[in-house]
């Protein structure tokens, strides 16, 4: 066990915990955010996607003490209303059937669009292929994306 | 009363729903479902405030004199929207405006009927049920109001959550006359609105849990966190039927946080408990490393251990002596003497049904009484378990219903909330029950594997004159030790082209196997449509036609229903599957070329009341493996609810069938399985996901369900599809098989 110091979602939290406990489980179970899931442990699936100082992590797969101090965005931490250009474009396309991988797909096509405003499919493939949606939500992530993309241009205009 | 004891213990706020408190006490009002009865007596005017009172006339809604509006939802939501679309039905009857109303989700309770996910039976059950709940509210409120402006029923009507006066258009809010309706006795045979007057039906109305999806905060099964929670995790004997020799947990108990190791003992019945030993832990990460530390040595079964070698020739056996289900005409006779015999042998292999969220389960077994939490498509399956593990009577079982992370068929299985009951009721604490993604694939109750051999003929003048299937599965209903059929849910005597052929026959062999079977999204159909449209297929081309019109020559020009026997009969019409199959061959083009190297494969198939067409096209990339390019949808599902939610669950189900077309299968070896996670069981991923194009006959039908029919035919339009293309036939699944990588 070991005191590990976190930031999540701007907010610090000391949590005594295995050194070697996924990220995703500290999250879960220690800290109390569950928007979160687990899919695969494995990196497969994507469905843990979190922000590590913005960019994309799998939180499944790195151990929590190697994130102490860094920025972690979580789902619940993406927007405080809802306004997030990305979580905008879920609800207008209404993306989600069951929702259970929506939260890591949300977090990697955020995190695509701040470092790529103008994605085009190819660009969205590439940076979603690690999220798995077995419902077969694909054809309106994709759409999603796209539309977020508009979204973020006209606020920032 | 259990109800309210359901309701405190669940957390579910007081009130909110109906007591059994009948009315019956208050002026009895017979007569009062004649519209136009002049009311002359109500409450007294002028008497003190009546306290106030939410207008809960049944188990689906709740109007709050505050003007909150509450629909419950009964179903289980696994994605395929029922929390939205049910609602939906309640809301159109009662006559509210949607953005009015707060969604819940029900809890178990008798009150409700049935309340289940699974046959994509949902909406079509409830059409009328649901409706009912909330026209004999909207009555009721209709009926307070006139009472309030003593005038008769046929002078006001409902709108928006207001009554309205057609004299002066005076309106009485929904919620000011909450407490006077719930005096009134509750309507029993209200008139459900005329379908030209639906607002609310067929729009397309956004899920109603998405804000809370898209920010992190729906609950689904593993989400739930009741105080002093458990978290569980379970080697289990690798090997189908074996059981535990001995158990050293010494290094398991030595890690921090683990609390306690438990031995599960198989039930006899292997849908329930399998062997394993469970590890116990303030958290997860605890239990997953404690489980990681037991060493166990498994009694393995005497007999020799399961593998695909031996299952396939177990099938052939299984062909030598079978039941024959369908025998029109004489089919032996007729193919010896048609000008054109072929034949073909198709394999579909066992398939995982791998929802995202991984199987958990958590229980909370008291003395006197058992709080359940869980994603189950069968709530009601998991009481009677919780009643059977636990001894407690089901009035004391109460379930609650989290969001379901997907369902395809296999939390229609109880086994880890059975797990989950078994280990509270063990311990004395609540425990959560979770499963690794390797669990999952490894201990599932898997989609039938089969072999389908087939043999038609086509006389002089090319038309398809006889059919003979011989088909063996693993049948699911044989492993469950039902009492149904064998062959049932895993060949169809009654589908097409059975009907259409002269000389037809169908015969059928289960063939038993230690790994588990269960339902999986479209069950014997998710296999039957790819054979038969696949074979249909090739018999088109072996005389020489085009395949669309190969089909409808055999359904002919007259219009009929085909008697049908099972799930969605009794009866399909031959013009509504006319009818996709033309519309799915215009929408795609069907009658032009296709572009250069471009190619394209149909497929048609009624299932479950309802009616599909699909166009696959594709290209081949430079190694050779299809790049879906397009799919095209014609669709004929009745009246539609929810017209983005049913677009939602026909995509997927599109996206799906292409999912494990291409690369699905469970490999059994040495007894177990060989799958292990997402690398080696592959989902479809984005960039293989084709734009799907779907086209929805308006329909004056019935609503059917939406989930699982354009699963079944894509497997076949793809593998036609890559007949155009390559010359190939495709008649083993998964396409891209790792055996064929190999060898």
């Amino acid at each position: 066990m070991a005191t590990i110091k976190l930031l999540i979602n701007q907010k610090p939290f000391t949590i005594d915990a295995d050194p070697r406990m996924p990220l995703l489980w500290a999250l879960r179970d220690v800290i109390g955010l569950t928007g979160t899931k687990y899919g695969c442990g494995v990196s497969q699936c994507g469905a843990c996607t979190v922000h590590l100082d913005g960019n994309p992590i799998r939180s499944c797969s790195i151990p929590v003490s190697s994130v102490a101090n860094k920025n972690i965005t979580t789902i619940e931490g993406l927007s405080p209303d809802l306004s997030h250009p990305v979580q905008q474009a879920w609800i207008a396309e209404q993306v989600p059937q069951c929702g259970y991988c929506q939260g890591g797909q949300i977090m990697t096509a955020a995190a695509l669009l701040k470092r790529n405003p103008n994605p085009t499919d190819k660009d969205i493939d590439a940076a979603m292929q690690g999220n798995i949606c077995r419902c077969g939500t694909y054809p309106r992530i994709r759409k999603a994306v796209k539309t977020a993309a508009q979204l973020a241009k006209a606020t920032t205009k | 009363m259990r109800k309210f004891n359901a309701q405190e213990q669940l957390g579910i706020e007081a009130g909110l729903l109906p007591t059994e408190i009948q009315r019956r006490d208050f002026l009895k009002l017979s007569g009062l479902s004649v519209a136009g009865l002049l009311i002359g007596i109500g409450p007294a005017k002028g008497a003190t405030a009546p306290e106030e009172k939410p207008f809960e006339p049944n188990a689906f809604l709740s109007i709050q004199p505050d003007g909150r509006i509450i629909l419950f939802s009964k179903n289980p939501e696994i994605g395929q929207g029922i929390k939205t679309s049910l609602p939906q039905l309640i809301a159109e009857e009662l006559e509210v405006d949607w953005k009015s109303v707060e969604v819940r989700q029900a809890p178990l309770d008798n009150r409700y009927g049935a309340q289940f996910a699974g046959g994509s039976t949902g909406i079509k059950t409830n059409f009328v049920a649901v409706r009912t709940a909330g026209a004999a509210a909207r009555e009721m409120l209709i009926e307070a109001a006139a009472r309030r402006w003593q005038i008769s029923l046929d002078q006001c009507f409902a709108r928006n959550g207001f009554v309205i006066r057609k004299d002066t258009n005076e309106q009485l809010s929904y919620a000011s006359l909450a407490t006077a309706a719930a005096k009134l006795n509750v309507r029993e045979n209200p008139v459900l609105k005329s379908r030209k007057d639906f607002r609310i039906i067929g729009q397309s109305i956004p899920g109603v849990d998405n804000a809370q999806i898209v920010t992190g905060k729906a609950e689904f099964g593993l989400d739930a966190r009741p105080r002093g929670m458990r978290v569980a995790f379970i080697e289990r004997c690798p090997v189908f039927g074996g059981k535990i020799k001995a158990v050293d947990d010494s290094a398991a108990l030595a890690i921090a946080g683990v609390e306690q190791v438990i031995r599960i003992e198989p039930t006899k019945n292997p849908t329930q408990l399998v062997a394993g030993v469970a590890v116990i832990a303030s958290n997860t990460w605890a239990a997953m490393k404690g489980r990681k530390a037991l060493r166990i040595e498994w009694d393995l079964p005497a007999e020799l251990p399961e593998s695909d070698e031996a299952l396939r020739s177990r099938f052939e056996k299984s062909l030598e002596s079978t039941e024959v289900l369908r025998d029109d005409g004489n089919v032996i006779d007729s193919l010896a003497k048609c000008k054109i015999v072929h034949e073909a042998t198709f394999e579909a292999p066992f398939l995982a049904h791998a929802p995202m969220e991984p199987q958990n389960y958590i229980a909370d077994v008291q003395a006197d009484k058992a709080d359940l939490w869980g994603p189950t498509q069968v709530p009601g399956s998991v009481r009677q378990r919780a009643a059977e593990i636990t001894g407690l009577p089901p009035n004391k079982i109460n379930v609650r219903m989290t969001r379901v992370g997907g369902g395809f068929g296999r939390r229609l299985m109880a086994d880890y909330a059975c797990e989950a009951i078994y280990l509270s009721k063990t311990i004395g604490k609540p425990v959560q029950v979770v499963w690794t993604r390797e669990d999952d694939l490894q201990h599932d109750f898997y989609r039938p594997a089969g072999l389908f051999k087939l043999k038609a003929g086509l006389d002089e003048n090319g038309q398809l004159v006889s059919w003979h299937l011989k088909a063996t599965t693993t049948s699911r209903y044989v492993f469950a030790g039902s009492s149904s059929p064998a062959y049932q849910t895993e060949v169809f005597p009654d589908g097409f082209p059975a009907g259409f052929v002269k000389n037809f026959r169908m015969e059928y062999a289960p063939t038993s196997s230690p790994v588990p079977r269960g339902a999986w999204r479209a069950p014997g159909h998710n296999i039957t449509a790819w054979v038969d449209q696949c074979f249909i297929d090739e018999m088109a081309q072996k005389a020489g036609k085009d395949p669309v019109d190969f089909r409808l020559e055999l359904l002919g020009e007259e219009d009929r229903l085909m008697p049908y026997s099972d799930h969605g009969g009794p009866v399909y019409s031959t013009r509504r599957l006319k009818n996709v199959i033309r519309l799915a061959a215009e929408k795609s083009n069907w009658r032009q070329a296709a572009p250069k190297g471009i190619y394209r494969g149909f497929a048609a198939h009624f299932m479950f009341g309802a009616y599909i067409a699909e166009v696959v096209s594709l290209s081949l990339k430079e190694d050779g493996t299809p790049k879906v390019e397009r799919v095209v949808v014609a669709a004929d599902c009745g009246l539609v609810i929810n017209k983005s939610g049913a677009l939602n669950q026909l995509e997927g189900g599109i996206i799906d069938g292409l999912s494990s077309a291409l690369r699905q299968a469970i490999h059994i070896t040495k007894g177990r399985v060989q799958e292990q996670n997402f690398d080696d069981y592959p989902l479809l991923r984005m960039k293989d996901a084709p734009p799907v194009e779907i086209f929805l006959v308006e329909s004056e039908e019935d609503p059917e369900g939406m989930g699982e029919m354009t699963l079944p035919p894509l497997a076949a339009a793809l593998c036609n599809a890559l007949f155009a293309a390559t010359g190939k036939r495709i008649r083993k699944l998964p396409i891209q098989s790792r055996d064929r990588v190999t060898t």
